[in-house]
């Protein structure tokens, strides 16, 4: 397995024969499909990181987020969806299928 | 190490982000047409009601369009959540000149999609857009032709039941596909 990219709790692999990924979340390693990472992307863009510092909206600043098909289930703090965040950025950057920010208009 | 996220997808996750959007924009267009309908539906504007509705679809055939072609590249179409649309018109006139600034508004966020694909070289999404820009200018160009009969015929009674039959004869008719 090659590391694609290693973010302050996460890691990223790639492994070539099985064609997939795997995101190592210190206790736990899952396998990932593309689709699958694509799909975390866009639940990780969804989150409205403001929120965890609005009281009335996020009491407790977790966010709870089911992976792969509903086959996972984790509990994230804000530190941790942040660094998430950074990780998928960072991968899909190092994989060539995203183009660095300053190049784009972003729409998010 | 292979290129896996080339093998699975041939656009890359921003232009994937920008046709989202899109998406996200043809079915608010879709449901903004959908109340133009019913607004005239209920001031007896029936053939602009026809118009409309016929509208409606055609906006939501072409955010079908998009959607199946991310998908088709391997990308990850979002179904869109559309918020609230306007139900409140004070004349047929701005119900019309609504239609024309949402139109021009969807043409813009093509246009700048079609940029970005430009300066990154996305050839496949800008080839795909090129059908969007003809059929937005036929968009355009049928409102701006049904709000220039308010200029010739008028703004009365009467004019407005010209107008509303004018509607069919000279657009709805060559709106279905």
């Amino acid at each position: 397995m090659v590391l694609v990219y290693k973010s302050e709790f996460y890691a990223l692999y790639q492994n070539d024969i099985e064609r997939c990924y795997f995101l190592d979340f210190g206790h736990k390693t899952i396998k990932f499909s593309f689709c699958q990472l694509l799909a975390l992307r866009h639940k990780i863009n969804s989150i409205s990181i403001t929120d965890h510092f609005d009281s009335s909206v996020n009491k407790h600043g977790f966010e709870v987020l089911t992976l792969c098909n509903k086959s996972h289930l984790f509990v994230f703090n804000t530190l941790e969806i942040l660094d998430l965040n950074q990780l998928i950025q960072q991968s899909l950057l190092a994989v060539g299928i995203s183009i660095p920010c300053n190049s784009v208009a972003c729409v998010y | 190490m292979k290129d896996i996220a080339r093998q699975r997808m041939s656009i890359s996750v921003e232009t994937m982000d920008l046709l989202n959007n899109q998406i996200k924009m043809e079915a608010h267009a879709s449901a903004s047409y959908l109340a133009m309908a019913s607004w005239c539906d209920q001031n007896a504007f029936t053939q602009s009601a026809a118009f409309f509705y016929n509208q409606s679809v055609e906006e939501r055939s072409h955010m079908m369009k998009i959607f199946q072609f991310v998908n088709d590249c391997g990308g990850s179409a979002i179904s869109p959540a559309v918020g609230q649309t306007n139900h409140d018109f004070s004349s047929l006139e701005e119900v019309f000149e609504t239609a024309l600034e949402q139109e021009i508004q969807v043409t813009k966020s093509i246009h700048n999609i079609v940029n970005e694909c430009k300066k990154n070289n996305d050839y496949n999404v800008e080839n795909f857009l090129q059908w969007f820009i003809v059929e937005q200018l036929e968009e355009e160009k049928t409102m701006r032709d049904i709000l220039d009969m308010f200029d010739l015929i008028g703004r009365d009674g009467i004019a407005l039941k010209m107008i509303d039959e004018r509607v069919t004869i000279s657009e709805g008719g060559g709106e279905t596909e």
